[in-house]
């Protein structure tokens, strides 16, 4: 009787220690997978950069664009092809559309013959137009030889690094920025616009400063 | 023997553990900052022969709505997209291969042709390797567009990792 019971004692503790091993034996492997995951997950993350720009068609400095438009536009003091130094308070009083562009940028290539001919078109008013080259490491002539072949007559600034990040960043080109005569940003756009809205943007330029406010930056 | 099922509970639990966590983890590290580009690259562990010429895969993809200027543009205006690799011991990379770019052009300027990439694409990577696992780190160098404005040139990390057996 006695030894009936112990043999059922000794069944049940095997029992028990096997269930209990088993159940450790999971929990290692639930460990291990899960560590094996981290790695893998820390490793893949390392190597694979998953990045999402804006909508496209939407230009990255949108965002920015707001900030500032209605405030005073930045001054600047750059080089003109020419070794000429040009500041934009040497435009004060005049309306001037600041133009960001880039030897490589196709879209910005496409609207400078376009503001050659509204700026001749509008001179009357003192419309004035400054070309800022964005990619100054392409070179002086290169740059020079590019801006001649879309046949602008308007000056060409050499830009500083400094400029781009008065005016946003510039994450996106082309970019404009339509100053009025008193120096204040009156419409900026990122990207290639018609030619009907540039028009428009000029004479909402040349229209506005009439009365007088804050001078900006020019 | 009598287990009860109360008994048995705090293991059920505990067994459920391991395949709760990884999830949530997953969730957490699904989430880091993500700074702007157009390029992603897909990291691929891969596997060549030891001591004899492989060719290494290195998959790309362009984001929808805009493409980038392929290795040889039309252009010398335009910037390539380029990849630099780092020596890596062990590792004897040989020139990478390009693939070929298609006809693009912006809707505004039908008569300029661009040949760019789009989509998916692939940089082939030929290699001989010595027995055990490799990295090759370097950079993807590209300059994108959409179909009305360009984008600075950027680059990209990439790290190719690769077992030779």
């Amino acid at each position: 009787m006695i030894a009936g019971r112990m043999s059922k004692v000794k069944r049940s503790a095997l029992v028990f220690g096997v269930m209990v091993v088993g159940i450790a034996l999971l929990l290692w492997a639930g460990w291990h997978n899960l560590r094996e995951r981290r790695l893998a997950m820390q490793k893949a993350q390392a190597s694979h950069v998953v990045l999402m720009p804006e909508k496209s068609g939407q230009a990255d400095g949108e965002g920015e664009l707001p900030k500032l438009r209605g405030k005073a536009a930045p001054g600047f003091a750059l080089t003109s092809l020419e070794g000429k130094k040009v500041s934009l308070s040497d435009y004060k009083g005049r309306p001037v559309l600041v133009n960001f562009w880039a030897t490589w940028c196709g879209p910005c290539k496409v609207e400078m013959p376009w503001f050659e001919e509204l700026r001749k078109q509008y001179a009357g008013q003192g419309f004035e137009i400054l070309g800022l080259a964005d990619d100054v490491d392409a070179g002086k002539d290169v740059i020079a030889k590019t801006a001649q072949k879309t046949g602008v007559t308007y000056p060409i600034l050499l830009t500083d690094g400094k400029v781009q990040t008065a005016y946003g960043g510039l994450d996106v080109l082309p970019m404009s920025f339509y100053v009025d005569k008193n120096g204040v940003v009156v419409e900026v756009t990122a990207g290639l616009g018609s030619k009907d809205e540039i028009e428009a943007n000029i004479k909402k330029t040349i229209a506005s400063g009439s009365t007088a406010v804050a001078a900006g930056g020019q | 023997m009598r287990v009860s099922l109360a008994g048995l509970l705090p293991f059920a639990g505990l067994m459920a553990l391991p395949g709760v966590l990884p999830a949530q983890m997953g969730n957490l590290d699904a989430t880091p900052a993500k700074p702007r580009a157009y390029v992603t690259y897909a990291a691929e562990p891969q596997s060549v022969t030891v001591g004899r010429r492989s060719v290494l895969e290195l998959n790309f993809r362009v984001v929808d709505g805009f493409h980038v200027n392929s290795h040889t543009p039309k252009s010398e205006l335009l910037i390539p997209t380029q990849i630099k690799l780092q020596p890596s011991a062990g590792v004897k990379a040989e020139a990478v291969v390009y693939p070929a770019g298609t006809a693009y052009s912006f809707s505004f300027d039908p008569k300029e042709k661009l040949d760019v990439y789009t989509g998916s694409f692939t940089v082939k990577l030929p290699v001989v390797a010595e027995a055990g696992a490799h990295t090759v780190e370097g950079t993807l160098h590209y300059q994108a567009c959409d179909h009305a404005a360009c984008y600075p040139p950027k680059n990209l990390p990439v790290q190719v990792t690769f077992t030779a057996k």
